[in-house]
């Protein structure tokens, strides 16, 4: 009895796996379930080996041609980044981004919280920098070694070099005045002929110092790979003293608890020599202890004036894209109803539809970012932006007019397809429910409401899934032109960064957007397969 | 006075230079309690005609009375059964009865409601499966819905626009003794249009055939005289359902007939001969 229970159990966890795979349009998982609960293991096998190991396989393939073609295209930002470039490149990212956040940490933190972590900082930060003064002694090293073995190699080059030179200019003094001599006693086709040798003889010489000369420059410019990974550890133990210094500083007098200590000391001082001072003082003290006072407000507001990193960017742009999106969206599902209900609202629409439908990103964010910027000329002090920056969870997000540009671009360029299919799903109705409808003696609302907006909600979030996929793909682009704090902006800093591993975050930063639209996509299809009632919906 | 009426209606489509008319001068009366089929080809007009009994279209002359009343739009006391069941696919069986119940008695008390649509939805039997969605149910169960969604409106009258056309055979039998099961419970007056001349004979009280169209009209009726409850079994054997089935059959082919001989086509039929192939093998066996 207990073991037909437990059967029909995980019967149950089965079923239920099975569901939220379909329900996620997570397919290649199927399979790996019916695996693991023994039905048809054959099938299920040759399966996975279709779904899973396929994929891996090809992505793979992709990576090894990738890191085998890579090192072989010079560009002026430096080679293409091979995979393992570009995975350190993401390392690089990550830990910037952590050293941000462990230093807005210290920023806030209290008196007796932060003591043992600045002793703790403290003792790092002098292993950090006797490791930078290795690093330092490695490079010079690993310099002179270059210089030495480079210098070896190029000795004998300029030393046949500087001697050819010095003979050939004697050569050709010594040549040209006995051509001279010779050409008085010859015709005139034969000393042409013989000036075409000497100049001949002359531009085989020059080649011949060209390529000497370019051999040392080609030596010279060699890299040596030993020289390049000292230089690497050199950069990164600078990046951790650097940091680790500004951290014990946070942790001690840039701290925020520190400050305001400093500032009450003060304060106290000046009332206590208030006490003793004349008129004439009292007046500039009292004056300057009014001035400490503000100051002291400001800091108890204050937070840590974080860098922009990564990952904040990434989430600035995931709240600008669905802001954008529930703009459009917003705008789109009631006009596309409408124009699905009456086919007088839709020839009235079709127009603007058809006219600004193919009309690029690029084109309206600088439309919007004046029209926002005329709405909103000084962003410190508009109702607008102060309300968005008090706002309990968007507060964080620090929205400013680039952001609400990108956001209404966003919505530009999206809402078109949301609009199209809301129109399609709204006018194709099944005639037979609507009349069910007529028998039934429906009201326009209850019509609307009860038969319509359910039948046509599956094509309503088709579109809207194809809106969000539009979206992201226009915001990146946006972003980097308004230079709205997000991924966009990200790209665009590194591009003009010119860093040595700037165009590796750019590589990044191509899987960052790849993986973000695709949840945004699973997330879409979650909600399109909830309100649709026939059939499943394409993953794809 | 009769439940329903059909007074000289007509009905075409298109403009009216090249107008098709579908029905002409179509008279019916139905009375209260009576169970009328209407037989016809597919193709002589039924739908049209279904549409026009539950007020969906609106005659083109003539007029449609329903208790003495003009009808002219459709309503829950013209209670339609759809061909293709249209139940609204993101409800539930419970559902699916509750739009209806909702609508037509909006005053009903929640828990009365309950209890008014589990009534339906188990006269169906299909108080199992209140929560699946149309989508889960086989073609016999959604039409069943349907049927209950149509019975909890208390219409009038019932129209049913070829309900089983769509269903097998097994299914099909079980459902018309569930129509007239429900029928004869509840008194309804029922108004069915099939292709079935069984069926007909089976289920109604009187058969009335649609001649073919264009310009289908309704012709004399058959009634059916047969005792209730019928029983399919032992009717085969039955000489009145014999004789009517025969002629009803009869009349409906010499409509074709009559059809075929309008159009004054005749085909040269190939002269062939059936070979007798037992004469064959017998030969055979004797050779053998």
């Amino acid at each position: 009895m207990s073991d037909e229970n437990r059967r029909t159990a995980t019967e149950r966890i089965k079923h239920f796996l099975l569901q939220v795979i379909d329900l996620t349009a997570l397919g290649f998982l199927e399979p790996v379930v019916r695996l693991i609960y023994g039905e048809e293991p054959r099938v299920q096998i040759r399966k996975i080996g279709r779904f899973v190991a396929v994929p891996i396989l090809a992505f793979l393939c992709f990576v090894g041609i990738w890191a085998a073609w890579a090192p072989h295209h010079k560009t002026k930002a430096g080679e293409v980044p091979t995979p393992s470039v570009v995975s350190e490149a993401y390392t690089t990212i990550l830990t910037f981004s952590e050293r941000e956040d462990s230093k807005e940490e210290a920023y806030l933190l209290s008196e007796a919280e932060r003591v043992p972590l600045l002793q703790q900082a403290e003792a790092q930060l002098l292993k950090a920098r006797t490791t930078a003064q290795a690093a330092d002694e490695a490079v010079a090293h690993a310099q002179e070694a270059d210089t030495a073995s480079k210098k070896q190699l190029t000795e004998r080059i300029s030393e046949q070099l500087k001697t050819h030179k010095s003979t050939y200019k004697q050569e050709r003094k010594t040549r040209e005045n006995a051509l001279k001599t010779e050409l008085g006693t010859l015709s005139s086709n034969e000393s042409i002929a013989r000036v075409a040798a000497f100049r001949e003889w002359k531009s085989k010489q020059t080649r011949l110092q060209k390529s000497m000369k370019e051999d040392l420059a080609r030596i010279r410019a060699q890299v040596n790979p030993k020289v390049q990974t000292a230089l690497a550890q050199q950069t990164s133990c600078a990046e951790e003293v650097q940091y680790l210094s500004s951290y014990c500083d946070i942790l001690s007098k840039s701290n925020k608890e520190s400050k305001l200590a400093a500032i009450d000391a003060e304060i106290l001082a000046l009332q206590n020599s208030m006490k003793q001072a004349d008129t004439k003082n009292r007046y500039k003290q009292a004056d300057k202890i009014l001035v400490l006072h503000e100051r002291r407000k400001k800091v108890e507001a204050s937070s840590y004036a974080k860098a922009s990193t990564l990952p904040m960017q990434i989430i600035r742009s995931i709240a600008c894209v669905f802001a954008g999106f529930l703009i459009g969206t917003v705008i789109a599902v009631p006009i596309g109803v409408c124009c699905g209900l009456s086919s007088t609202f839709m020839a009235a629409v079709t127009p603007f539809i058809a006219l600004f439908k193919p009309v690029s990103p690029i084109v309206w964010l600088p439309i919007l970012l004046i029209i926002v910027g005329g709405f909103i000329p000084d962003p410190e002090t508009h109702w607008l932006i102060q309300w968005l920056w008090d706002a309990p969870l968007i507060g964080e997000l620090k929205i400013n007019p680039a952001f609400l540009a990108s956001a209404l671009t966003v919505a530009m360029c999206s809402l078109w397809a949301t609009m199209v299919n809301a129109a399609l799903g709204v006018a194709s109705v099944d005639e037979d429910h609507l009349n069910v409808a007529k028998v039934l003696r429906l009201g326009f609302c209850a019509r609307l409401f009860k038969i319509i907006l359910p039948s046509s909600l599956p094509l309503i979030f088709a579109g809207m899934r194809i809106s969000l996929g539009v979206g992201w793909m226009v915001l990146i682009a946006a972003e980097l032109l308004a230079s709205s704090e997000g991924i966009g902006k990200f790209v665009w800093d590194q591009f003009n960064n010119g860093a040595s591993d700037s165009f590796a975050k750019m590589f990044v930063v191509v899987f960052v957007v790849g993986f973000v639209g695709l949840i945004l996509d699973r997330i879409m299809i979650i909600f399109q397969r909830l309100v649709s009632f026939e059939g499943s919906v394409a993953a794809i | 006075m009769s439940l329903l009426t059909l007074e000289h209606v007509n009905k075409g489509f298109g403009p009216a230079a090249n107008r098709y008319e579908v029905l002409h001068d179509i008279n019916l009366s139905v009375e209260e309690n009576e169970f009328v089929a209407i037989i016809g080809f597919s193709g002589s007009g039924k739908s049209t005609l279904m549409s026009l009994l539950a007020g969906l279209t609106q005659p083109d002359s003539g007029t449609m009375r329903l208790r003495g009343e003009i009808v002219n739009k459709p309503g829950p006391e013209l209670g339609i059964m759809f061909q293709n069941y249209s139940l609204l696919p993101w409800l539930s069986v419970y559902e699916n009865v509750e739009i209806a119940v909702r609508q037509v008695f909006p005053k009903m008390e929640k828990g009365e409601r309950a209890d008014y649509i589990r009534h339906y939805t188990s006269m169906v039997g299909l108080d199992n499966a209140e929560w699946k969605k149309p989508s889960e149910l086989s073609g016999g169960m959604r039409q069943r819905l349907s049927l209950a969604r149509t019975l909890s409106m208390k219409p009038d009258i019932l129209l049913l626009d070829e309900p089983l056309s769509a269903l097998d055979a097994i299914t099909r039998s079980s459902l018309q003794d569930e129509i007239i099961r429900i029928w004869n419970d509840d008194k309804k007056t029922v108004v069915m249009i099939t292709n079935d001349v069984d069926e007909a004979a089976l289920m109604a009280d009187r058969i009335v055939p649609l001649t073919l169209g264009p310009a289908a009209t309704l012709a004399s009726d058959f009634p059916v005289t047969l005792d209730r409850p019928r029983d399919r079994t032992t009717l085969n054997y039955n000489d009145t359902f014999k004789t009517l089935r025969n002629d009803v059959s009869q009349f409906m082919m010499s409509l074709s007939d009559e059809a075929q001989t309008e159009t004054n086509d005749t085909y040269i039929l190939p002269d062939i001969q059936p070979k007798d192939f037992t004469q064959h093998t017998v030969l055979s066996r004797a050779h053998s």
